[in-house]
Parts: C-alpha cells; sequence; structure tokens
C-alpha cells in the first residue's frame, strides 16, 4: 500500500511538473503579450516595456519558469531593490497581471465556490442517479422503470445552460421564489450557503444524475444476469442480501470510477454553470485569466485542476481495492 | 483615447467628457427617456456661485439606503494614479477630489469648476503657461487630518512611476515634453525627489509652470492625476484597494472580482463640495454576473434589486422588454463621448474620390443593426462626437443612412476601384459588424476581402505605420468634451510613428497641422469653435477617414434609484447625485 502510494505520488508530481512546462511554452507561443493586453490606455512602445518589465516578461522564458517553480516551493521576492520590492512566501503563485492580487489569494476565495458547487451536486447525482438506476433494474418493465428511464433521457439530453436558464426564469425573475444564486462560506452562515446554491445544485445535479441512472441500470442489469448472482439466489439467501451485498457491490465498481473521474474533473471548474448563476468560481476564474492572459492564474488553475484530476484517480483506484476484493494495491 | 479591441471592450471605456451638443444624432422617442435629446452647454465657470459649495440639492431627495451598481468585471484600478476609465472615475470620484470637477444635474449644463481648489484654476499670466490653483478651507482626510496641497503633488509626482503608469498623462507630459512623459523623471520612490514646474509655496496653494501654452489645464486638473495622496499613506502597488478618502465615501471593503462597499466618510464637509450631494449611506458594487443576467434582474425589478443600476449596455436579447411602460421610465440612453470610424489608410487610398465613394457606399443602418441596432448608435457624419463643446451637426456629403450606390458609381466614374482588404477585431460583435460593411460595399461596386485579428493585438497591429490593409474599424473618444483630445491624437500627421499609432487614417496635411497649432494657443473658450470649423474642413477638403456612427449608451436602474441621469461628463449613469428613494 505505502509503496503504491508513493509510487503514485510521485507519477503524479511528474505529470505535474510537465503540465506546468507545457502551459509556460504555450502561453509564450501566443503572439500578443500581456502588457499590451493590459497596460490600459496609454498603450506606446515605452509604457509597454515598462509593464513588461513590471510582470517580468523581458526575462528569458527558463529564467521566467525557474523562478515560477522556486516561488512555489522556497517563496520569492518582486522588484528587488526597488521601492516596489515585496516578499512572496511560500507556496508562491505569483501576483495576477491585471490587479496584482496574489494568485493563492485568489485561489483561496474561487476554490471553495467550486468545490460547494461540485459536492452538493455530487451528493445529488449520486443519490438520485444510482438509487433511481437501481431501483429500475429491479423493477425492469414496470411503469416505474419505464417513467425513471424517460425522464433520465431527457435530462441527458439536456445542457446546463438550458435547464439552469429555465430554473432561473422560472423561480427567479418571473416568481421570485429564490434569491439569484450567490456564495456564502459555509461557514459564516450554514443556511445561506445552501440557499444561494440549490439552483446549481439541482441544475448540475439533475443532469448529471440521469447519466448515473442510466449507467448504474445498465451495470445492475448485467450483474443481475451473471452466474454469481443466480448461485447466490439458489442457495437460498434472502433477495435482498443477494441484492445489496452481492449485486450491488459488484455493479458499483464502475460508477465510483467514471464518478471519481467527474468530481476530479468538475472541481477544475465548472465554468457554465458558474457563468449561468453568476458565481465566480475556479472555472470562470480560469477562463477569464485565459482572456486577459493573465499567465500566473492560468498556471495556478491549470494545475489545481490537475491536481485535483489526479488525487481522484488515486482515490478511485484505493476505493477499487476497497469494494472489490479481487484487487490489491502493489 | 482608444477603445481596447480585447476582453477589455467591457466597461473599459474611458474618461471623457460630454459637453455641447446634441440634435439630430441623439436618440429620438421613447417615454420617459431619461437621456432624450439635450442641449448641451458644458462650460468652465468661475462664477463663485458654481464654486461654492454645498452642491446644489435636488428636488425630493432623501438621505440614506444603499445604492448597488452591478457590474460584469471589477476595476482595473482606484488607485488615482492608474484611474482611466470612465466607470473607474465615476466611482474614484466618490472617494477622492481632484482639484476640479464637474457639477453636473442631467440637463446637459455642465459645469468645469473647482472641487478641492476654489476655482478650475487661475491662468496667471494670461498665457496659460503658469497655472495656480487655491485649496478650499475645511478640506479633511477619511481620518480627520486636513488636505494639504503637498498631497496634491504627491499624487502627481507618484504618477510618473513605471509601477504605476496606467493612468492619464496630460500634466506629466507637459511638465516634461518632449519624449515618454518619465522618461527624465521617474516618480518620488527612488530619492524622493519632486517633479519640476510644480510649487506648493504654502499648504494651501500648487502651481504649474509649463514651457508651453496649455489653456486646457482645467479640464486637465479636473482627472483622477490631481487627487490628493498623502505620502504617509501611500501604499504605493495596493493604493488601489484602498485609496485614502478625501471625499463623501471611503473604502469599506473590497473584495476583488466580487465586491466593493463604501461607506460614509464622516470627516466630509458638504460645505465644502460644490459638486456631490452624498444622498445614499453607502455604494456597495458587485461584479461577476453577466450583463444579460444584469439586465435581466433589473427588468423583473425585484424588491432586492430596485436599489441598484448597471453600467453596462443593455444586450440586445433584453432590449424589447425595455419597452414595457414599467421599464421604459428607467432606461438612461445617451450618446457617449465615442465615435466610430470606417478607418481609412491614407498612404494605400490616396485618392480622395475613392474615399468620397466609400463614404457613400457605407450602409451605416447596416453597420448599427449588426451590433444591436440603434441603442447602439446613430449614424455619424462629423469626426467629433455630439458630445464635444461646439459641436455642430453638419452634414458635407448627406448620405443616406443605408447608403447611396448610384452616388458611388457616379464618383468613381466607370474606374475600377482598387480592390480593398477590410480588418477588424474577431470578437463577434465586431465580425458581424465588418460582413454588414463588406456586404454593403461590395453591393456599391467595391472588392472587398475582411481579415480578422486577434482582438488583443488589433490596435497593435491597425496601428503600424506599414501594415497591409486598406479599411478598418475603429473608435476614438476624447478625455474631455473639447475638440484637443480628439483632432490632433488623430489628424496631426507630425505624430505619425513606426508603430503605436492613433492617426490610423495616417493622415499628414501641412495646412491641417499649422491650424492644429494655432487653435493649441487659444484661449479655452475660444477654441471649441474653432475645433468645429477644422472638424468641417478635414471633412470638406480632405475626408481623411469615414466617420461611421455615434457610439451611444443604454443603462437600466431599479425603480428605487432617484436622480439618475447619464453623465455628461463620462457618459454612464452619474453618482454624485443620486438617491435612494424611500
Amino acid at each position: 500500500m505505502v509503496r503504491f502510494l508513493t509510487r503514485r505520488v510521485l507519477v503524479g508530481v511528474v505529470t505535474l511538473i510537465a503540465i506546468s512546462i507545457i502551459v509556460f511554452g504555450l502561453f509564450f507561443a501566443v503572439p500578443s503579450s500581456p502588457a499590451k493586453v493590459m497596460c490600459g490606455k496609454n498603450c506606446d512602445a515605452a509604457s509597454i516595456a515598462q509593464v513588461e518589465t513590471r510582470l517580468g516578461l523581458r526575462e528569458p522564458i527558463v529564467t521566467q519558469y525557474t523562478k515560477f517553480m522556486k516561488g512555489i516551493f522556497v517563496g520569492r521576492t518582486y522588484a528587488d531593490g526597488t521601492a516596489f520590492e515585496r516578499r512572496c512566501d511560500a507556496p508562491c503563485l505569483g501576483y495576477s497581471f491585471r490587479n496584482d492580487e496574489a494568485v493563492t489569494t485568489i485561489l483561496s476565495r474561487t476554490v471553495p465556490v467550486t468545490i460547494s458547487i461540485v459536492i452538493g451536486a455530487a451528493i445529488l447525482w449520486l443519490l438520485i442517479g444510482v438509487s433511481l438506476g437501481m431501483v429500475s433494474a429491479l423493477r425492469r418493465g414496470t411503469l416505474f422503470d419505464k417513467l425513471a428511464i424517460g425522464i433520465s433521457l431527457t435530462g441527458a439530453s439536456m445542457q446546463v445552460f438550458f435547464f439552469g436558464l429555465i430554473l432561473l426564469f422560472l423561480l427567479v425573475y418571473t416568481t421570485g421564489l429564490l434569491p439569484f444564486p450567490s456564495y456564502t462560506p459555509f461557514t459564516e452562515n450554514p443556511a445561506k450557503w445552501a440557499q444561494g446554491l440549490i439552483l446549481p445544485w439541482v441544475t448540475l445535479g439533475f443532469l448529471n444524475s440521469a447519466i448515473y441512472a442510466r449507467l448504474s441500470r445498465a451495470q445492475m442489469l448485467e450483474t443481475l444476469s451473471e452466474d454469481f448472482v443466480r448461485t447466490a439466489r439458489a442457495k437460498g439467501l434472502p433477495l435482498r442480501r443477494v441484492y445489496t451485498k452481492h449485486a450491488l457491490r459488484a455493479a458499483i465498481t464502475p460508477i465510483v470510477t467514471i464518478a471519481g473521474l467527474d468530481i476530479g474533473a468538475s472541481l477544475g471548474g465548472t465554468f457554465i454553470t458558474e457563468t449561468i448563476f453568476g458565481l465566480r468560481g475556479l472555472g470562470k476564474e480560469t477562463v477569464e485569466a485565459v482572456g486577459f492572459l493573465n499567465l500566473p492564474i492560468v498556471v495556478a488553475t491549470v494545475l489545481l485542476a490537475a491536481v485535483f484530476i489526479v488525487v481522484a484517480n488515486l482515490i478511485v483506484d484505493v476505493l477499487y481495492a476497497v469494494i472489490d476484493p479481487r484487487v490489491r494495491l502493489s | 483615447m482608444r477603445i481596447k479591441g480585447g476582453a477589455l471592450v467591457v466597461g473599459a471605456l474611458a474618461v471623457a467628457l460630454t459637453a455641447t451638443g446634441c440634435n439630430a444624432t441623439t436618440n429620438e422617442g421613447g417615454s420617459g427617456d431619461s437621456g432624450e435629446a439635450k442641449t448641451q452647454s458644458g462650460s468652465i465657470s468661475y462664477e463663485a456661485a458654481d464654486n461654492t459649495g454645498p452642491a446644489k440639492a435636488v428636488d425630493g431627495a432623501t438621505k440614506g439606503g444603499v445604492i448597488t451598481v452591478m457590474q460584469v468585471s471589477d476595476f482595473e484600478h482606484l488607485d488615482p494614479a492608474r484611474n482611466y476609465v470612465n466607470v473607474q472615475q465615476l466611482t474614484g470620484n466618490l472617494i477622492y477630489r481632484s482639484l476640479a470637477g464637474y457639477v453636473e444635474d442631467g440637463s446637459g449644463k455642465m459645469l468645469l469648476v473647482g472641487d478641492l481648489a476654489t476655482n478650475p484654476g487661475t491662468d496667471v499670466n494670461k498665457d496659460c503657461k503658469v497655472w495656480e490653483f487655491k485649496l478650499r478651507d475645511g478640506l479633511k482626510y477619511e481620518d480627520g487630518s486636513a488636505v494639504s496641497s503637498k498631497d496634491v503633488a504627491w499624487g502627481i509626482a507618484r504618477s510618473f512611476a513605471p509601477e504605476l503608469n496606467e493612468g492619464p498623462h496630460y500634466i506629466q507630459q507637459w511638465l516634461y515634453p518632449g519624449g515618454g512623459y518619465n522618461a527624465t523623471y521617474k516618480g518620488p520612490y527612488e530619492g524622493g525627489a519632486m517633479p519640476a514646474g510644480i510649487d506648493t509655496p504654502d499648504d494651501k496653494t500648487i502651481k504649474f509652470t509649463f514651457a508651453e501654452p496649455h489653456c486646457d489645464m482645467p479640464y486637465a486638473a479636473a482627472l483622477p492625476t490631481s487627487a490628493p495622496v498623502p505620502q504617509a499613506k501611500d501604499t504605493k502597488g495596493q493604493y488601489d484597494l484602498k485609496p485614502f478618502s478625501s471625499g463623501p465615501y471611503k473604502v469599506k471593503s473590497y473584495t476583488r472580482d466580487n465586491a466593493l462597499e463604501l461607506e460614509r466618510n464622516p470627516n466630509w464637509d458638504a460645505n465644502t463640495d460644490p459638486i456631490r450631494t452624498a444622498y445614499p449611506d453607502g455604494y456597495k458594487f458587485t461584479f461577476g454576473l453577466e450583463q444579460q443576467q444584469i439586465a435581466e434582474r433589473l427588468v423583473a425589478d425585484a424588491p432586492a434589486d430596485q436599489a441598484s443600476l448597471t453600467w453596462g449596455d443593455t444586450p440586445p436579447a433584453v432590449l424589447p422588454r425595455t419597452t414595457a411602460a414599467n421599464v421604459a421610465n428607467r432606461v438612461a440612453k445617451g450618446p457617449t463621448q465615442y465615435v466610430w470610424y470606417l478607418g481609412v489608410n491614407n498612404l494605400r487610398i490616396k485618392d480622395k474620390k475613392i474615399r468620397e465613394a466609400l463614404y457613400y457606399g457605407l450602409d451605416r443602418d447596416a453597420a448599427l443593426k449588426a451590433i444591436g441596432g440603434t441603442s447602439a448608435g446613430t449614424p455619424a457624419s462629423t469626426l467629433m462626437s455630439p458630445t464635444t463643446a461646439g459641436f455642430e451637426a453638419f452634414d458635407v456629403y448627406n448620405a443616406p443612412p443605408t447608403g447611396d450606390v448610384n452616388k458611388v458609381k457616379e464618383i468613381l466614374g466607370g474606374t475600377t476601384p482598387p480592390p480593398l482588404v477590410l480588418a477588424h477585431s474577431n470578437t463577434a460583435l465586431r465580425t458581424a459588424q465588418a460582413e454588414a460593411i463588406r456586404a454593403s460595399l461590395v453591393k456599391a461596386g467595391f472588392q472587398v476581402t475582411l481579415k480578422a485579428i486577434e482582438s488583443t493585438s488589433y490596435y497593435d497591429q491597425v496601428g503600424r505605420k506599414n501594415n497591409p490593409y486598406d479599411l478598418y474599424l475603429h473608435g476614438w473618444g476624447s478625455d474631455w468634451p473639447t475638440g484637443s483630445t480628439i483632432i490632433p491624437p488623430l489628424y496631426d500627421g507630425r505624430e505619425i510613428a513606426d508603430e503605436g499609432n492613433n492617426n490610423l487614417a495616417y493622415f499628414n496635411d501641412d495646412s491641417i497641422n499649422t491650424e492644429i497649432d494655432k487653435i493649441r494657443a487659444m484661449p479655452a473658450a475660444e477654441q471649441d469653435a474653432a475645433w468645429t470649423a477644422l472638424d468641417k474642413k478635414l471633412m470638406t477638403d480632405f475626408l481623411p477617414e469615414i466617420p461611421a456612427y455615434y457610439d451611444a449608451t443604454h443603462e437600466l436602474y431599479g425603480s428605487k434609484v432617484g436622480n439618475a441621469y447619464l453623465s455628461d461628463a463620462f457618459g454612464a449613469l452619474q453618482l454624485n447625485k443620486i438617491f435612494v428613494k424611500q
């Protein structure tokens, strides 16, 4: 187990370093300079040069990369020896080109938003999706099954930007039943936190639950037709025990894999959901940073998204061993 | 100033001042339209009555409440040295005061008066070279300490620092003419020296000495550049987050990209301020919503949003719903200081006849329809905006808004015009517009190819002297409401450099250049008519490029917002005299 974890963490770190190099490389391949996007209205050659110097963009790309990586591990000092000198302690991800705010501050503000959206929505889609799928499989061919499949087909074919806008229109703009979504930290006021996020949860949760319902129904049906289920039933085990102890356990493995990847990817940013509901999470931050050629934020958010995926994968692999006794971590 | 081509477009319209004007080009119609065509007659006032506080009260206004301003993006800079965008200046105006400022009431009779100073600047020797400002009595910062003219000097000095270079640089360039504004003096941080040409003989006086006459100094003094920054409170790069208040409000909290909250500055004295009434107890600026969501919410007018407003234009999708009676009376619309041109590269299109043919070939209606129709602007026939002092709505060529194909044929007289390349920024809006323009020119017999340029480098590319394009869309707005920040930057051929040009027509004519110098030396009051005459001469004799349309704004506000009107000076809802209906 320890060896497995060590190896996976090392591979993860190498992946992250490779990603950081690629992002840096891609960034400098863009023909425009962030100084031109950001130097305001006095964009003559002299001001652009001043801004580029201030942002450190006049240094060789390798130097910039080394300084950035150094900042993450031991911190760095900006504007050495001038009146504007400042120390950025490790883990230093630099300062936003656009408004000079520390990237770590930006992340600490936007990451909780995305995590709150994703966690709430994931609970919804797993609870609703998996239970709906399982019950459908067990009551195959009944009205319930057909209804559940019909609804999930509708859900799976809808898009966040469509469903979300309809909910906004019905519940916020016309009836005023709910306030416009907003983010309040959980630690500050849990009730307000939930109230402000209910619409994104429902939107994202409903659409994804449709996919999970279909997936778990198919998995469950497949498992139910396996020999070991027949054996268990032939042995005279109670049906409930057969379903929960034997069939469910086998059917859930692929769902865990997909859920792990989905949640990991969503944590990297749910741009469309965030945009529709006016919530400033990681997704919106990243897309805006790309528009502004805001390198420090782009690198940090891409890296963070990668961390989420790597970690989610790791958790899934560990969970495998727990769920499926045939899997050994080595 | 230039409109940026890229993502900055949202709210990144610069300062500018709107004074006189209005005519057939302003919006017609719309019941309860607070942006009705109005005759503007902005001017500089030295009258004691205009220059003395408190500001004239608004009928029916009540104190209290909080005004919410819903914006798509956070401000880039509130630091007065770095503040160059109109909505940032409207906000900055609540927190700090400049030497001069604009008294407005929405009637179009905007007056430039003294703000910190007792008048908008004394021209000591009547040659526009030495300007003196005397500070009022009783000016205090948020901590109760007195405002000193030395703090104004410090504020200007720090604006030379290369690290704080985003603001306007008029006064700086006038103090250090020839070469870059901060090529010689780089701010007070390295060594503490103050810029040459600024004297503060006592705490109440500040004197500027320029080598050349600058009769526009009262206007330049209204820019945030002259807001006071005490040296002890100067947090340099972090000043953006919390400018030290000399105005009626101070920063209560500021979470970047989320919200800025302002609360009253108890040490501000209304009797020292002829400009601001400061009715609300505070302001809250929220960032991060899409313009569509903001417009939907303001149209819906739910109780929580009734004291809210936005500075963003209503998106076309929401426009049809703004004509309902209960929404139409909550719309502010009118022209901004921007004019959009179909730029013609005079280095490539040297024949005036072809430019004239293009003038008639352009379908201005179609160009506007592509970006939202009449709420986006009105067809233009002059180089200067209707918001410029001394504006006259002349029309030398009398082309119909949809163009005149027969007239094009008549001018070209059977000759084939050269094939043309029309460059445009690759945003959705500009692409649609370029396509509409191309279609209209093709219909008129031109051969036009489109060239999309990445929005962030658009002005870079067309700003290169030897660029390979014949036509390009570009916008320009004045920094203050006179022709002096329109005609010289756009048509003074001596300013043409290898790159970074504003003169995108690459127009250079000695007689025009001489005329520009002549007008610049005139007293401010006489300049207005002279710039208009020069605009007319340029249009008649040269037609350097083709004015396409005057930009317009269309802003929504909630039903509890009182005294909402478009600022003559900034082309967006003015906050200085707004109030919350109780």
